[in-house]
């Protein structure tokens, strides 16, 4: 009878172990709540451009945005701060028009295009807990931006480059595939802002895009 | 392990940075084309009424000039002829004291271009102290070609000690990559006409 009762409690000591993975032998938080730890986000972003950018330049949405960003994600505090950076395209073709300017009467097939590769410092707070599965923030990102303005007539191309300081303000959340799990998904609605002036583009470069991500974090 | 993802993310930049778009690779030769034209402002076209035009097309390569008459001059010749008279003027021979003067010239021009090879610079930074490499460069050339169509005044020729000078009216370039396509030529000399309804004095 001994014998039954110590091998009882032997299996009541082990089973536990092979139901869940680990054995639980303390009551620990998990690590991502004790530490401070990083988080990668890789991002695809769909963007619409707005106000004068919009109305000047190029008015149709791009889906040619990508970013990858980093972050430290602080012990004890509802704050995250890290970098990213990224790439955004914007592209629009305009049939054969007569531009008339100085130089002349000017026919030709427009191609306007506008990259960036934008490199922020951002700050996320966040409005839950971190041991919450569902993680919303806001942002707020500020940088520089690396422009390429390539405006094509035909096959003429008439470039500008330039660095101009940009920044953004988001709202988004993450979404922990598994409590205390490493990966995630991340969405986020941004508005990014870059100072910039020339020809068609007289009051910066703005936009909205919308972003889905895939995290991955560690300590 | 956070510089190991530093480094990635290093890579990546470096990834997305050197991705190349070339958003023009699907223009038609026809949409390639791009037509420019000047003219005198103050000139008052309706004075002009007859115009004779070269018999070949002048070619220009760097400071070097011939004549030609393919199949692709002769179509522009005749095309510009048959714009000049649907605008009113009428053709008369050179001889006959044209009131205006068509130029027809093919321009190429070459362009040298040098970049430096960043290697001396780069392996003098790495080291701290650098090996007394020369400057290594490069050289490529490009090259483009346009046409270039030109209204001379004969009906007021300036008088200047060299002799007479003429002055230019009106001109049209044609750039692009499309202006040695001959299905196209009636199209740019039309298009160059077209967007200059100032010459019309019918």
């Amino acid at each position: 009878m001994k014998k039954i009762i110590i091998v009882a409690l032997f299996l009541a000591g082990i089973a536990p172990a092979f139901a869940q993975d680990k054995p639980k032998l303390y009551t620990l938080a998990s690590p991502f709540e004790r530490y401070t730890h990083y988080l990668a986000t890789a991002r695809f972003m769909g963007a619409v451009p707005l106000g004068s950018f919009k109305d000047n330049y190029i008015d149709k949405s791009s889906f040619q945005n990508f970013s990858l960003s980093i972050e430290w994600v602080l012990r004890n505090s509802p704050l995250s701060i890290g970098g990213e950076i990224g790439s955004t395209y914007f592209e629009k073709r305009i049939p054969r028009a007569v531009y008339e300017g100085e130089e002349g009467a000017i026919s030709a097939v427009q191609t306007r295009t506008l990259s960036q590769y934008p490199v922020e410092l951002f700050g996320n707070y966040h409005f839950l807990p971190r041991t919450s599965t569902v993680q919303p923030y806001v942002q707020l990102s500020g940088g520089v931006s690396i422009l390429d303005y390539t405006l094509y007539y035909g096959s003429l191309a008439s470039q500008e480059q330039k660095v101009r300081p940009k920044y953004g303000i988001g709202l988004g959340s993450k979404f922990l595939f598994k409590k205390d799990g490493k990966f995630g998904a991340d969405v986020r609605v941004k508005y990014d802002g870059t100072s910039f002036k020339h020809e068609y583009i007289e009051k910066g470069v703005s936009s909205v895009n919308g972003s889905i991500g895939l995290f991955y974090r560690w300590w | 392990m956070f510089q190991k993802a530093s480094l990635l993310l290093l890579v990546a930049t470096l990834g997305l940075l050197s991705c190349s778009k070339d958003p023009i690779s699907d223009l038609s030769n026809e949409e390639s084309l791009v037509y420019i034209t000047n003219h005198d402002k103050s000139a008052n076209f309706s004075q002009y009424k007859t115009f004779s035009i070269v018999d070949s097309v002048l070619i220009v390569e760097n400071n070097r000039t011939g004549t030609s008459l393919d199949d692709i001059d002769k179509a522009i010749i005749e095309r510009i002829t048959t714009n000049m008279e649907s605008l009113g003027y009428t053709y008369v021979r050179p001889d006959k004291k044209p009131d205006v003067g068509i130029n027809v010239t093919w321009v190429t021009n070459t362009y040298l271009n040098v970049y430096s090879q960043p290697i001396s610079s780069y392996y003098g930074g790495y080291w701290g102290g650098g090996f007394g490499y020369p400057s290594y460069y490069s050289y490529y050339e490009t090259s483009e070609s346009s046409w270039l169509i030109s209204m001379l005044d004969f009906k007021n020729p300036k008088t200047s000690p060299t002799g007479k000078t003429f002055d230019v009216l009106w001109d049209a370039q044609i750039r692009g990559s499309g202006i040695g396509d001959l299905n196209l030529i009636d199209k740019m000399a039309d298009s160059i006409f077209g967007q200059s309804g100032y010459l019309k004095i019918k």
